[in-house]
């Protein structure tokens, strides 16, 4: 028989950090409940033994509201009590209302062990816990853990095999309150505390007026931090590189390779004025790695940081609370603003965090909403290395546009659409100050996330391009769609070429239009264009598998007639 | 001992949960939360006007949509 062990508790109690040091895998976390979507699966070593541990959704209740919750509680049903540990982890600064899941645990029937998370944090807020006291009341063995830190988890581990069944009555909710009440009195003891600094940061960011004082600070420090860091990049590391190492190099291929021939043409592109020019060559090994590790990584690199602080700290969570009203307009509550903010970074996993919406119709608005009005870095980091040239007017006006069709659209879904939106609850954590590690290795982790995802497809990309340039197979394609680009789009019917490419990469895409010589105002509707029309094929894939067929051709086909009528709409308004 | 709903209620105030009256789905969701009958609990600040609700239960902050505050009434002295 195969012994498995399943990590369950509340919502944003450190199961993920437990579930890593576990099993050495590394999988997201953050300070905010519904971080963990998917089921993750790892391997414990014990002994001689490996044992399959799996880290589930967090869940308030053995009674699952939401599909993310779902997914946890029939799992965790569905699997014989007798083949299966459960560790059950707690926020020991909030015990009361974690012990209502242990309960409910325990009554199932249920091996549990009790992981006593955030012990320090407990302790440093004046919260004191008798262990020993809470495994005589249960029968089962307690563990004070820090997650973070490491500490507690191997005796954690050792006690695994120690996780015992408790039987207890089954109870209605209330009277398994009146029980935790009666638990709480005899094993916690409250120290009387002040309130303290972070506690007064942490009220003052959820009421009105100084919550929205606070949201604007915050998020135009980020934005002003995200291109500054970005910037600094390219400016003291990327571009010397490039210039200074990797171009020498390349002109001595360009001589070798003649200047002709189809792997000069596949290689290095075209050259600009007799030079590689890396942003219009349009070579494989000139502009795609230019535009992935020179434009694209850097930007990649300043928004992952500060997107991973801001979800470690807590922060996005009060945002959610403040934006709940806007939102609902548009047939979402609050929680959307996670989802939304995690697509600025990549569609994907935006997509991917619309699972902890809990009705259809709100996954269905928020992925179409993600995938037509939220542009994701790589496509960003290039609007701004072009179109920024020109002015910085031209970049608002992009973000203006997807904005305002966020809005509207939004609306008119909330309209049109049947089925109902929930209302927003959601439990506020408390500001948490992660160590560095821990957001150098979230950060790391995210790096190679996405270059594992873009390197290949960039340099595949550009070559199968370069072949059907070469081979000029194009010029149909261009030659067919150019009434509907040049009459009423107002752009050169080689563009059409690049919002072919949109399917594959953005940033590729955007890449393309660097050598056409394109006007600002023709690059302004080109890149609006690109930011909402097609999402780009691993979207796609994913609004397949989070929608089902039906939806995701809805959405797409709102994408094409949305972009198309925005970008003929843009060029008629601009004509002046 | 006065009756109110958590949305009319004011920010700072405490109060105790006397009924939800939003189904038992609703009644089940946030007693998960610890939010149930005969707890009392603290409302920390109100966004906008038809905006969510916050509010202090035991040692956790929640926030909560207009809507579900609204079915929750609330004993104030």
């Amino acid at each position: 028989m195969k012994m498995k062990i399943y990590l369950i508790g509340n919502p944003n109690v450190g199961k993920s950090v437990i579930f890593s040091r576990l099993t050495g895998l590394q999988v997201m976390s953050s300070n905010y409940p519904g971080t963990t979507v998917e089921i993750s699966r790892g391997y414990l070593k014990l002994g001689n033994d490996r044992i399959e541990v799996i880290d589930l959704p967090g869940t308030y209740s053995l009674e699952s509201t939401s599909p993310a919750e779902e997914v946890a509680v029939s799992l965790l049903k569905e699997n014989p009590k007798n083949d299966s540990i459960v560790i059950n982890i707690l926020d020991a600064t909030n015990l009361e209302r974690n012990l209502l899941l242990t309960l409910q645990l325990l009554e199932s029937g249920f091996r549990v062990i009790i992981c006593l998370n955030m012990i320090d944090e407990a302790v440093h807020r004046g919260v004191h816990i008798d262990t020993a006291k809470l495994e005589e009341i249960f029968h089962i063995p307690v563990v004070p853990t820090c997650a973070i830190t490491g500490t507690g988890v191997k005796i954690l581990i050792a006690r695994i095999q120690e996780a015992a069944c408790s039987h207890r009555s089954n109870l209605s909710h209330e009277e398994r309150w009146q029980e935790i009440g009666k638990i709480i009195e005899t094993v916690q003891h409250l120290e009387h505390r002040h309130h303290s600094l972070r506690e007064m940061v942490e009220d003052a960011s959820v009421r009105p007026l100084s919550g929205l004082l606070i949201a604007s600070g915050v998020m135009y420090s980020s934005f002003k931090i995200v291109r500054f860091t970005g910037e600094f990049i390219i400016n003291k590391i990327t571009d010397p590189f490039f210039f200074n190492l990797y171009q020498p190099f390349l002109e001595k291929l360009t001589v070798s390779l003649k200047e002709e021939g189809f792997l000069f043409h596949l290689l290095i592109g075209d050259l600009i004025n007799g030079k590689i020019d890396f942003k219009q060559s349009l070579g494989v090994l000139t502009t795609a790695p230019y535009i992935e590790f020179g434009m694209v990584l850097p930007y990649v690199i300043s928004f992952y940081f500060i997107l991973s602080l801001l979800e470690d700290i807590g922060y996005l969570p009060r945002l959610a609370v403040l934006l709940d009203n806007l939102l609902h307009r548009l047939g979402l509550h609050g929680f959307a603003v996670i989802p939304l903010l995690l697509g600025f970074g990549c569609n994907v996993p935006g997509i991917l965090a619309t699972r902890v919406l809990e009705s259809k119709r709100e996954r269905f608005i928020a992925a179409t909403l993600i995938s037509i009005g939220v542009p994701c870095v790589p496509l960003q980091a290039m609007i701004f290395g072009l179109l920024g040239s020109f002015s910085g007017l031209y970049v608002g006006g992009v973000y203006l546009v997807l904005f305002l069709v966020v809005i509207i659209l939004g609306m008119i879904l909330n309209r049109m659409l049947g089925g109902y939106s929930p209302e927003f609850l959601m439990e506020i954590p408390s500001y948490r100050f992660p160590p560095v590690q821990m957001i150098a290795r979230k950060l790391y982790f995210r790096i190679k996330g996405f270059l594992i995802e873009a390197v290949p497809v960039v340099l595949i990309g550009v070559a199968a391009v370069n072949i059907l340039l070469y081979l000029r197979l194009f010029d149909f394609i261009t030659g067919i769609f150019a009434p509907v680009i040049s009459g009423i789009l107002g752009l050169p019917q080689e563009s059409m070429v690049a919002l072919l490419i949109g399917f594959i990469r953005k940033d590729v895409a955007v890449g393309m239009l660097m050598p056409l010589g394109l006007t600002a105002k023709q690059l302004f509707i080109s890149t609006a264009l690109l930011a909402m029309s097609f999402p780009c094929v691993a979207t796609f894939i994913i609004l397949w598998k989070e929608l089902g067929f039906k939806d995701m051709i809805k959405s797409t086909l709102l994408m094409i007639c949305i972009s198309f009528m925005i970008g003929a709409g843009l060029n008629f308004l601009m004509r002046w | 001992m006065k009756k109110i709903s958590l949305t009319h209620m004011k920010p700072n105030h405490k109060g105790t949960v006397l009924e939800i009256a939003g189904g038992l789905n609703l009644e089940n969701k946030l007693a998960g939360m610890g939010i149930y009958k005969g707890k009392d609990i603290i409302k920390l600040s109100h966004i906008g006007l038809q905006g969510p609700v916050v509010i202090k239960s035991g040692r956790s902050i929640i926030a909560l949509g207009h809507g579900i505050a609204a079915k929750i009434i609330i004993g104030i002295e």
